[in-house]
């Protein structure tokens, strides 16, 4: 205070409430920044799809921006602004397959955010994050449309046109399926791209050779994110260097989203061999973890700080309920990959588990928060 | 209170549906067909007129002064609820012969119109009621609301979650209309149960809002 004071004019006072601290942040500022911290992951998106891609992100951020503007006419109150309704049209976008008949983004994000979010009260009221509300709410509805996949690059790159995720959930639908994630794929005829194979066999007979180890076939895919999927999900090389930004600059508790990855991995590792007839600490975790959108929805929408517990403790509960869940549903349950529904419901467990938090903390504590 | 403040007390004051939130649970399961919402609004409609009314005799019969005994309510509560299985009962034959496939749909939503939380809070307030006539007029207002709560939700669901408005057939109609391009992708999450929780929600807020006169 005692500097800002001296840079002021002499004799002038300034009056305000505690705290006397500022940041120079604002919700506005943090929305743009999440934004622009997942452009890498929709430009590779692109990259990939090409413009169906396009078509389906610019569906969802407009039909998004125009149901704000909407909203805010009916309640005369502007807040366009502070690049939520941009953000949460990016992510459903992102949470789409490059395929999907545009009438499914654009009834997602309106939903997201004119249910999810105007109805209870805009940014900061709302109790689920509007862009999972939306798509969950797609998912539901239209779940064929939600799995239109579109086919990586042009006919060239020879990648198969389903995820490998949902390749390995269906393989392991049937009985017969033995081994590890990429050796089911493999057995059941997925193809990877060319340039996966060359890589891996150089791999295989230069280096990895003098340690008798090797690598299966998608490793590389699989790793980079050159496969198809959800249009945002698929690289997580690029999703990580967003995430980290956010972690730097604090956007983005950590807590939340290595409870989640950490959870969702021990559980794919020791139980996820189970259904391809393997035992016990045998499962994929690195595939499970790297495919489907846990990345994204670990980092971009389960840590949003609207939607997710106040205090550190409540966060480790959250995340770590997130992680199973997120097993449960992607290896039990029918519904895609499990990140969004999980995160869903985990939205629907804050206010509880903030409350549970709240009780058992200590009285000093409890003023802090 | 004259007799048209009595029928109109249900809007929305007193609303059943959607301000006071009772009888939600066939509202939310019921009202995924037009059809099938037309006839649990009628199902309802009469079971609680008819045993309103009976209650509002039982429990005038009790006393001379208009007062109601405790003892004479629980006789006439009794009363009541015999009286109100016996309406469903015939409802649901009445349902069986004239709507089998509507029969189906409302499932054990038919029988528990005898134990419906709307019913049975109608039979509460005819017990207080002044005159039968006066109950009578209550129980109406509150069925006409409730009925019109359920179609409204009935019709937004269907023609939401299904593309479809399914109707009584008639001659040369087949009782359906079918709304073109919606019904081949239609918003299936609506016609669930918590689509239709949600629709309640959206009614009860608008319920509030022209009972605030914000609307």
């Amino acid at each position: 205070m005692a500097e800002t004071s001296k840079s002021r004019a002499p004799g002038r006072l300034t009056l305000s409430p505690a705290p006397h601290f500022g940041a120079p942040t604002s919700t506005a500022w943090m929305t743009w920044i999440v934004s622009l911290s997942l452009v890498p992951a929709a430009v590779w998106g692109v990259f990939l799809f090409g413009l169906p891609a396009v078509r389906v992100i610019a569906t969802s951020i407009c039909v998004a921006v125009a149901a704000e503007l909407a909203s805010s006419a009916l309640f005369r109150r502007f807040t366009l602004a502070d690049g939520s309704a941009l953000l949460t049209g990016l992510l459903v976008g992102l949470l789409m397959p490059a395929g999907a008949p545009l009438y499914v983004p654009a009834a997602a994000a309106a939903f997201g955010i004119l249910v999810v979010k105007q109805s209870f009260g805009g940014l900061g009221r709302n109790w689920m994050n509007p862009a999972l509300g939306g798509v969950v709410f797609a998912l539901l509805s239209w779940s064929s449309a939600m799995t239109r996949w579109a086919a990586v690059g042009d006919a060239s790159v020879g990648t198969a046109v389903v995820p490998p995720l949902e390749a390995l959930r269906s393989a392991l639908s049937a009985p017969g399926a033995v081994g590890r994630p990429l050796e089911i794929l493999a057995s059941h005829g997925y193809v990877f791209s060319s340039l996966d194979g060359r890589i891996v066999s150089w791999l295989n007979s230069h280096v990895l050779s003098l340690f008798h180890a090797a690598l299966a076939g998608g490793s590389f895919d699989i790793l980079v994110g050159y496969v198809s999927g959800r249009i945002g999900e698929v690289s997580a090389p690029l999703l990580m260097v967003g995430a980290a930004f956010l972690l730097w600059r604090r956007i983005v508790r950590w807590q939340v989203p290595v409870a989640y990855i950490a959870t969702f991995a021990f559980l794919a590792l020791v139980f996820g061999g189970l259904a391809g007839g393997q035992g016990w600490f045998s499962g994929g975790p690195l595939f499970h973890v790297l495919s489907g959108s846990l990345i994204l929805g670990a980092f971009f929408m389960a840590g949003d700080p609207v939607t997710s517990p106040l205090a550190s403790t409540g966060s480790w509960i959250y995340g770590i309920g997130l992680g199973l869940l997120t097993f449960l549903l992607r290896f039990y349950g029918s519904l895609g990959d499990g990140v969004a529904v999980s995160i869903v419901l985990g939205n629907c467990a804050v206010p509880l588990i903030d409350k549970l938090v709240l009780q058992h903390a200590p009285a000093r504590a409890r003023e802090g928060i | 209170m004259t007799p048209s403040d009595v029928l109109s007390r249900g809007i929305p004051r007193d609303d059943p549906t959607a301000v006071l939130l009772v009888g939600l649970c066939p509202a939310a399961a019921v009202s995924v067909r037009v059809i099938d919402s037309l006839w649990m609004a009628a199902g309802i409609f009469a079971v609680m007129l008819l045993s309103g009314f009976c209650m509002a005799l039982l429990a005038r019969g009790k006393t001379n002064d208009g007062e109601v005994a405790p003892r004479a309510a629980a006789g006439g509560w009794l009363a009541a609820l015999v009286i109100s299985s016996f309406l469903t009962a015939s409802f649901e034959i009445v349902l069986l012969r004239a709507a089998p496939e509507a029969s189906a749909a409302l499932g054990i939503y038919a029988p528990l119109i005898a134990v419906n939380c709307l019913v049975l809070t109608v039979i509460d307030e005819s017990s207080r009621a002044p005159s039968p006539g006066r109950a009578l007029l209550d129980a109406a207002g509150k069925g006409a609301v409730f009925a019109a709560c359920l179609l409204l939700i009935g019709v937004f669901r269907e023609v939401l979650g299904a593309g479809t408005i399914t109707l009584f057939p008639l001659s040369g109609f087949s009782g359906t209309i079918v709304i073109g391009s919606l019904s081949r992708d239609p918003a299936r999450a609506i016609s669930f149960a918590g689509g239709g929780l949600l629709c309640l929600g959206y009614l009860a807020a608008l319920a509030r809002a022209v009972k605030e006169r914000r609307l």
